[in-house]
């Protein structure tokens, strides 16, 4: 019941956050005339898209897990069985995934709460919004866990974002 | 404990290979071994890897790595729009009526093409589906057609301005800032459009030879006249939709390589365009664009995992004090720069067994090359040698990843024996190319500017003054747990007279 609210949850977030690639490319697109020809505004659509950006390729991760699409050499592996797989797969969970995100979770807590108390701007520009590259990496640690937690309990939900 | 990170890395090796997993997750498996490791046996204070945050916080701030969903993007609409099928039959059109025309054409299309897809996995799935029906109807045999299509999806892999060549711009750019703050030598910093601009000759070289061989093979083997009744006649559209691409291709590499643009700008625009043909043709529509837009995410999370994972991993290394015993190593190889340089493209090469190209550039080249152009100054030079080393590993029969890739998509068995002779003739192709790129290092510099050319690579430093200079960074490399930098000593042919 509760893995099945957390795939819902997991796939309406990830649904949202997927459509961040059209403003990103357009933003990214913009900054070279807008440098060129505007002479104004570049930074500001390289900074918009930066931390767009950052929630997105945090999103992704889990996405990735979710739909299958991570990087793997299965020469061999392929010939085991579905069973023995899941079983690899959920040994690494448990002893690397797991413990790797829980750790990033614990050490960047201060630096992201700061982060988020000073509504942290761009060092380089002063424009608003840095604070959200760093809250991006909660997205990805936490984002990780709960596929793991989905995995564990037999509810991933596939690619139904 | 150095000795720990060569062991990680021969478990991230073997782990990959017999458990299937995915390669993000076997990095993560070994770093978090290593660290825990090098925690209770007191090498690895626990604070310092606290600083993997902010590691990777500056992950999701680097400009550049904003191409790599862009790159994806690209990649799910070209998959989309008709411009293979096109490009395609434009060359069937244009090109004699011979069995090796399709050949030619599917080398062609990779070469248009493969540079925009995300992986030499991506290319295969977009070039089996584009030329593999044309390579069937000219009656190519299966090992011909499997070979053709495992070169043209790694063409992308030396052709700018492709995502490999980006990424491992900036990962040259952190070894040679490295190499040349070790060394204190006066040479300018290579930075991506340097990469692009070396890899020109030897990837033309390449592509040149690559259509040669296999227009060559194919006519030998396939026998008669091409059936042209099997294909359809390119339509006028076609031809126009191959000449915009080309044209497109030609100004964003110009673009790119001449630094008005930059890579990311690039990538930008052309998602944005192809986005705009698609949605203005009606090939991509609002009902579509949800799983195109889930599908890119979903690939975009399978690159960017292995870079957080590998930022983890080398890490884990670096607290080992690995990099510091390869720097040695390397720094005390017999018999000067090319055999030093030859030795490394040699680990990469072993290493591309079981990694792709974004895993070594995010795992193999940030310790190994430093190392390297610590001992050889030209870096230029040394990316050129990292790309075609990459791309002939993943050609190597029985286990490169390309061969295994088309293998798996495109289903039919053929024997080892059988698909390494068809691949023969574009194995010695590329290792020509190598040899002349390693033997004759000005073909990376032709297309360089003339004052860029000026400031070329120094000479090396004496011992005692890359020992001092190394010193003088202490101060700020100082931090508890992370030991004395010990500077290997410089092999007799390398110690200035």
């Amino acid at each position: 019941m509760l893995g099945c609210r957390l795939d819902r949850a997991l796939s309406r977030v990830l649904g949202v956050f997927k459509w961040l690639a059209l403003p990103i490319g357009l933003l990214l697109f913009l900054q070279w005339p807008l440098r060129e020809y505007v002479h104004a505004y570049s930074r500001e659509a390289n900074d918009l898209g930066q931390w767009m950006f950052a929630l997105y390729v945090a999103a992704s991760v889990t996405s990735a897990t979710r739909a299958g699409t991570h990087l793997a050499t299965d020469a061999f592996a392929r010939r085991y069985r579905p069973s023995t797989r899941r079983l690899l797969t959920r040994i690494c969970n448990l002893v690397a995934l797991a413990p790797w995100a829980l750790a990033i979770v614990i050490a960047s807590t201060p630096l992201i709460v700061r982060s988020l108390a000073q509504l942290e701007r761009f060092p380089e520009t002063g424009n608003p919004g840095y604070f959200v590259i760093k809250l991006a990496v909660w997205v990805l640690a936490v984002g990780m866990l709960a596929g793991i937690i989905l995995d564990f309990c037999g509810a991933r939900g596939g690619d139904r974002q | 404990m150095p000795a720990l990170g060569l062991v990680l890395l021969a478990l991230v090796g073997m782990t990959l290979l017999l458990t299937g997993l995915p390669a993000y997750a076997v990095l993560i498996f070994a770093a978090v071994l290593g660290a825990g490791i090098g925690v209770v046996s007191g090498t690895i204070p626990m604070a310092l890897l606290g600083t993997v945050s902010t590691r990777l916080f500056n992950l999701f701030e680097s400009d550049l790595l904003q191409a790599l969903p862009l790159y994806v993007l690209m990649g799910a609409l070209l998959n989309r729009l008709t411009v293979a099928p096109a490009v395609v039959r434009t060359l069937l059109g244009l090109l004699p009526r011979r069995p090796g025309t399709p050949v030619v054409a599917g080398l062609g299309l990779g070469a248009l093409l493969a540079p925009m897809s995300g992986s030499v996995g991506a290319s295969v799935l977009a070039l089996a589906r584009a030329v593999e029906p044309s390579l069937r109807a000219a009656g190519l045999p299966t090992p011909m057609r499997h070979a053709s299509i495992a070169v043209a999806s790694t063409l992308g892999v030396v052709i700018p301005p492709s995502l490999v060549l980006i990424l491992l711009g900036d990962a040259m750019l952190s070894a040679h800032t490295f190499a040349v703050n070790a060394t204190g030598r006066m040479d300018r910093v290579i930075n991506t459009q340097d990469v692009l601009r070396a890899a020109m000759i030897p990837a033309a070289l390449f592509l040149l030879l690559s259509l040669a061989v296999g227009w060559y093979s194919a006519n030998r083997r396939g026998g008669g006249a091409l059936e042209m009744a099997n294909y359809a006649r390119p339509k006028w559209t076609d031809v126009l939709l191959t000449l915009a691409t080309v044209a497109f291709l030609v100004l964003l590499l110009g673009g790119v390589a001449t630094g008005y643009i930059f890579a990311v700008e690039g990538a930008a625009a052309g998602a944005v365009l192809l986005m705009a043909v698609g949605l203005l043709t009606r090939q991509v529509k609002a009902s579509m664009l949800g799983d195109m837009l889930t599908e890119s995410m979903a690939t975009t999370g399978a690159l960017f995992a292995p870079l957080l994972a590998a930022t983890t991993f080398t890490l884990v290394l670096r607290l080992l004090g690995t990099d510091k015993l390869i720097e040695h190593w390397v720094a005390a190889l017999p018999g000067g720069d090319l055999a030093a340089t030859g030795a490394v493209l040699g680990a990469i090469f072993i290493a591309a067994f079981v990694l792709d190209a974004f895993e070594i550039i995010f795992v193999a080249v940030p310790i190994l090359i430093p190392s390297l152009l610590i001992r050889v100054p030209d870096a230029a030079w040394v990316s050129s040698l990292v790309l075609l080393t990459l791309q002939a590993s993943f050609l190597l029969p029985p286990v490169g990843y390309a061969l295994i890739m088309t293998r798996g998509v495109l289903g039919a068995h053929v024997p080892p024996l059988t698909f390494a002779k068809a691949l023969l003739p574009f194995l010695l192709a590329q290792a020509l190319v190598l040899m002349l790129t390693l033997c004759y290092p000005r073909l990376v510099h032709v297309l360089e500017p003339a004052d860029a050319q000026s400031r070329g690579p120094s000479a090396p430093l004496r011992q005692e003054e890359i020992e001092d200079r190394l010193q003088r960074m202490l101060p700020n490399l100082a931090a508890p747990g992370i030991p004395p930098i010990d500077v290997p000593p410089l092999p007799p042919d390398l110690t200035p007279k």
